[in-house]
């Protein structure tokens, strides 16, 4: 089904708000899946793969910062997904950037990583350049990396599936790259073995975007009423003392 | 023509204008005796109309000898075509409902972009109806639906049948034939984002301009529907409203709670609004000349707006003695200044001293009034980039500080005391209604809105003091690492400080709170006038009422319906 990019954010941020983010984790969240998906990188299918455990997070201890230097630091988000903690891990890179030119943050067991790709816009936005990297997947390693430079509004993306074999230590590991110096850019090299690479330049997510602005977005109506079913959580019972609170007569 | 670099410089730094101070203006009982002014986005629509001369047409008059079917009007504007459809059905009394949870109404409207063929136009017809219940697609950019005001509807329609012209005096009490009870714009039921509004449709790129347009159409299509039925039923005795009275006739609006979240979920548009309104005031307080039309047209606005104020009707007594408190404050304005005006300032200072806020305030709108050309360019300046983004490196000293500047008010706030946090607004499961709670007597608190701004700013800055304590180096980033509760709140204090006019000044959870205010100063930035609030949750009032009609367009234009009046009745035809 049809749906404008306002309506999916606001059943998003309920469904958040339901599930019990936070005020401004649940805004977060929404558009960072808005984001990708108004983009043309699919936020809606990352979406669905997160869905089912998007609940569990409410009883997983908050990220904690297990290593930091004045350029670098190292965050254990312990199993979280990227829609209620990368966010505050770009921003400490972008803080460290700032004071000292160039900063390096590593993430660890931090599930969803593609919804980076809001927190990183932001950045080039603001004035940083930005470039993540990750890999993801258990039998089949895919690898993935995003940029934007200084004052852009628009990164690159490249993904590629990989023949590497699974490494304990890089799994749900993200690596951000962030500078107020220089402006980064990353694509993935043509490594032996790389295949259905692909790469998206910053102008054709633009064009992705114009194209949503123009039509909306078409979304599964099963995952529609999904959202929904999950948002509906916020929503108070209807009675007649309830109706006098609207100011009805 | 004013420039973003002209007007930033008047706004900060060592040439800026004076602005009223921010304490004073975003005062929620301040924002709330606010009134329509020539920023007012009806206004500066009609503006863009007349200037322009936006050629509107019906295209497709399909009413039946009792006015029910469908009418496509055409607009042609200097860039684009766009198409206002109109369905027209029958509603018995009984289902006749304002709220938001009806499901029936009298007319229901969309604005579309492009022409219409048969084809949408079912489309339409299958959706339209519905409202909420319905679906469109992305080339509509408005919904909205109307109830007839039944007996003055009726009134007008058997007037002009017997050949006569509607009584002004009843008109004055109830200035419009329709009332319109929900305009929907930017996404609502798949329609066109705002998004795409701004950027692909130039001739409504200004916040609700799109939604007053409707609310324009359906005001003329009101007249033309009584007229059309009149002349079915007595062709032979029916005569046409003269345009002076048309002209009196605005469309009613009826506005609840839901406006009132949106105040405070979009902080830096509304700081927009005011920072406008504000500079407007500073231009005119400095650069004001006080010549013979200006000593000329004061007077003549002050007795106008005495007028106005004395012709607006309403049951409710607080605002009854708010219009009576007006009348005075504009008469003693009056005395004051029959021997001279200094200058504006010491006028508005004057003001200040002795006037209650709603006097303040239409003073303040009848001297954006006196100066078009101080005031008219700022309408293209009221659209703001909406971004609540966090200030990573800023230290936590310095967010302390920020906390302790800017939201004093909370600050200073007990939270503590009884009734504090007794209210809370939710959203019903009714049509995701927005509605109030009693935190003592009712569930559901824990779904509340995140509308509490000033506790949440309490909250935040005691954590932060204690987080301090600990790491008095640590950066608001790292901040937001260990207490990402806090990101929304800390997010919002930061983007607020970056703007000169920041958040509404209100505790939204105490038991006292006056959701009128925030309703009333919203439709003020609309333009709305006859404020005539039925409880301190909703508000009837009038739009457009002196506006131009369709056939004025293309004829002189001298912006001047401010404050309308009634017309002098000399007989009927």
């Amino acid at each position: 089904m049809h749906v404008s990019m306002i309506e999916l954010k606001a059943a998003l941020r309920r469904c958040f708000e339901a599930t019990g983010y936070y005020v401004g984790n649940y805004e977060d969240a929404a558009n960072m899946i808005l984001w990708l998906e108004k983009h043309g990188l699919k936020g809606l299918d990352e979406l669905q793969r997160a869905l089912p455990y998007i609940g569990e997070d409410s009883s997983k201890p908050l990220s904690t910062v297990i290593y930091e230097d004045s350029t670098s630091a190292i965050i254990d988000s312990n199993g979280r997904s990227a829609l209620n903690c990368i966010a505050a891990s770009v921003d400490l890179a972008h803080a460290k950037a700032l004071e000292n030119g160039i900063a390096t943050v590593t993430v660890h067991n931090c599930h969803n990583r593609m919804f980076i790709l809001k927190a990183l816009t932001d950045c080039g936005r603001r004035g940083i350049s930005v470039t993540a990297y990750w890999q993801n997947g258990n039998q089949t390693v895919t690898e993935h990396t995003a940029a934007i430079k200084a004052g852009e509004r628009y990164p690159s993306y490249s993904e590629a599936v990989t023949n590497l074999s699974v490494n304990d230590q890089d799994k749900q590991a993200l690596t951000i790259i962030c500078s107020s110096r220089v402006d980064l850019t990353s694509s993935l090299q043509q490594s032996k073995g790389n295949r259905n690479a692909c790469y998206i330049s910053a102008e054709q997510i633009r064009l992705n975007k114009e194209y949503s602005v123009d039509f909306g977005i078409d979304i599964d109506e099963n995952l529609w009423a999904e959202i929904n079913r999950i948002g509906a959580g916020v929503l108070v019972e209807n009675n007649e003392r309830s109706r006098q609170g609207a100011g009805g007569r | 023509m004013t420039t973003s670099a002209a007007i930033q410089a008047a706004l900060r730094g060592d040439n800026a204008l004076p602005l009223r101070p921010v304490n004073q203006v975003m005062d929620l009982e301040r924002l709330g005796a606010l009134h329509q002014s020539r920023l007012s986005f009806m206004r500066t629509l009609v503006r863009r109309i007349m200037r322009e001369r936006w050629q509107i047409e019906p295209v497709r008059f399909e009413l039946d000898p009792q006015g029910y079917g469908t009418v496509i009007y055409e607009i042609t504007t200097p860039n684009k075509c766009y198409s206002f459809v109109l369905f027209s059905d029958y509603l018995s009394p009984d289902e006749r409902n304002d709220r938001v949870i009806a499901t029936k109404w009298d007319l229901t409207m969309a604005l579309v972009d492009g022409q219409v063929d048969d084809i949408y136009l079912e489309k339409l017809r299958q959706n339209v109806p519905k409202q909420e219940a319905g679906r469109v697609d992305a080339r509509v950019f408005v919904l909205s639906r109307a109830n007839r005001s039944a007996r003055n509807f009726d009134y007008v329609v058997d007037q002009l049948a017997r050949g006569k012209q509607p009584d002004v005096a009843q008109i004055a009490r109830v200035g419009y034939l329709y009332r319109t009870t929900a305009v929907y714009g930017s996404g609502k039921l798949g329609m066109a984002d705002w998004e795409k509004v701004s950027t692909r449709h130039p001739d409504f790129n200004r916040p609700f301009a799109a939604e007053m347009f409707v609310c324009l159409m359906l005001r003329n299509f009101s007249l033309l529907q009584a007229e059309h039925i009149a002349q079915h039923r007595a062709p032979e005795s029916y005569n046409p409203m003269k345009p002076e009275i048309k002209r009196f006739f605005g469309i009613g609006n009826s506005t609840g709670l839901g406006m009132a979240p949106y105040l405070i979920n979009h902080p830096l548009l509304i700081n927009q609004w005011v920072e406008m309104r504000e500079l407007a005031l500073a231009r005119v307080r400095v650069l004001g000349n006080i010549n013979k039309r200006i000593t000329q047209q004061f007077p003549e606005l002050l007795e106008r707006c005495a007028i106005h104020t004395e012709q607006t009707v309403t049951e409710d007594e607080w605002q009854t003695n708010n219009n009576r408190q007006v009348l005075e404050d504009l008469k003693a304005i009056r005395v004051y200044t029959a021997k001279g005006i200094d200058s504006w300032d010491t006028l508005l200072k004057w003001s200040e001293q002795h006037c209650s806020l709603q006097g303040q305030e239409m003073l303040v709108s009848i001297l954006l009034e006196l100066y078009p050309e101080l005031v008219d360019e700022l309408e293209d300046y009221h659209t703001a980039e909406e971004f609540l983004d966090l200030d990573p490196v800023m230290p936590l000293q310095q967010l302390k500080q920020v906390i302790e500047d800017r939201y004093q008010w909370a600050l200073s706030y007990d939270f503590d005391t009884e009734g504090a946090k007794d209210t809370f607004w939710y959203r019903s499961e009714e049509k995701m209604e927005p509605r109030l709670g009693n935190a003592r007597e009712e569930d559901g608190k824990d779904k509340q809105m995140a509308l509490g701004v000033g506790y949440a700013v309490r909250k935040c800055y005691d954590q932060l003091c204690d987080y301090i304590a600990e790491y008095p180096q640590h950066s608001t980033a790292r901040f937001m690492v260990a207490q990402p509760k806090l990101r929304g709140i800390v997010r919002r204090i930061q983007s607020m400080n970056r703007c000169i006019y920041g958040d509404i000044q209100a505790n939204l959870l105490d038991r006292d709170i006056l959701p009128m205010h925030l309703l009333r100063a919203k439709l003020a930035f609309f333009g709305v006038g006859k404020f005539d609030p039925r409880s301190k949750l909703w508000v009837r009032n009038t739009m457009f009422q002196g506006a131009p009609l369709l056939e004025d367009i293309g004829n002189t234009f001298n912006d001047d319906w401010f404050m309308p009046l009634a017309p002098a009745q000399q007989g009927d035809l």
